[in-house]
């Protein structure tokens, strides 16, 4: 981000805090899609997942006045769209199996790659266990590392590493031979 | 072939662009939220505070009524007693009186015959 971007995004926020309801639309277009993919892919239905997002701005703009900047503001939306998903899903399990012809996570923009495997990969995340899915989202969706993750979750680094293994191990064994990660080969460390 | 599977999720999980019109009906439920905090602000936000208040005091005044009344009953009693213990005083008194003259003798000149 340049300087005169960061100092947009800060005036934007301080505005918004001085009760500017433009600048607080301008914070939400600024969130909204890192908000949603996550409430989305936790929820796993667009309905509830616009909802949870809907609340989870609701909140930022009662607790305008504590945030310091926008850095901030960005890791505060993930950690209560994150506990909030997690705690709906506790509300309602669900285990049944998710059909890939039902995947409401489609990106925005299409990317490379087999469309067919992403789709597959984002059914495959909807049956893990909601912390491993969170794990996952904020690694692999918000490019977090292990030490954001557990502070964002409230859970120990060790805890998250261990997530992120087991789950990556699980996908691979699902989606077949062939799946490598270069990151973190098999047994590897995950950092 | 090996596909790089962290590669691929990334990929799969690029940010979802939320539904149409997601940023205006978050700004119409804010602005639903400030017309019903205006609606409740004053003086109608007081109202309750000043009914209790209104309660409480008058609890209060009708306590110390009490207190006072009873006070009052209190002295009045203690002064009808007084007066009912002088008048029966009075009384004994002037008995007393009448036997005192009735016991004594008409003419002292008798007392010896």
């Amino acid at each position: 981000m340049t300087d005169g971007a960061a100092c947009a995004v800060t005036d934007l926020l301080s505005e918004a805090r001085s009760g500017d309801r433009a600048a607080f639309a301008g914070l939400v277009r600024r969130h909204q899609r890192a908000v949603y993919s996550l409430a989305l892919r936790m929820l796993w239905d667009q309905h509830k997942a616009e909802d949870l997002a809907q609340d989870v701005f609701m909140q930022l703009y009662r607790k305008l006045a504590h945030m310091q900047s926008d850095a901030h503001v960005a890791s505060w939306l993930r950690k209560v769209t994150t506990h909030l998903a997690i705690d709906r899903l506790r509300q309602e399990p669900r285990y049944e199996l998710v059909p890939l012809e039902a995947d409401p996570g489609v990106p925005a923009e299409p990317a490379g790659g087999d469309p067919l495997l992403q789709r597959r990969l984002r059914a495959l995340l909807a049956q893990l266990p909601p912390p491993a899915r969170a794990v996952l989202l904020l690694r692999y969706q918000e490019d977090l590392d292990p030490v954001e993750i557990a502070s964002t979750l409230d859970m120990p680094v060790n805890t998250v590493k261990s997530h992120l293994k087991r789950s990556l191990s699980s996908l691979r064994e699902q989606l077949g031979e062939g799946f490598e990660s270069a990151a973190a080969p098999e047994g590897g460390p995950i950092t | 072939m090996t596909i790089d599977l962290e590669k691929q999720l990334r990929d799969a999980l690029r940010p979802a662009a939320p539904p149409e019109g997601f940023a205006e009906r978050i700004a119409a439920r804010i602005e639903a939220v400030r017309l019903r905090r205006r609606r409740l602000s004053p003086p109608f936000v007081w109202v309750p505070a000043a009914l209790a208040a209104s309660l409480v005091l008058g609890f209060v005044a009708l306590h110390q009524w009490e207190l006072r009344r009873e006070q009052q009953q209190g002295l009045q009693a203690r002064r009808e007693l007084i007066e009912a213990l002088r008048v029966t005083g009075e009384k004994l008194d002037l008995a007393y009186r009448g036997v005192s003259d009735a016991s004594r003798p008409a003419n002292p000149d008798d007392a010896g015959t």
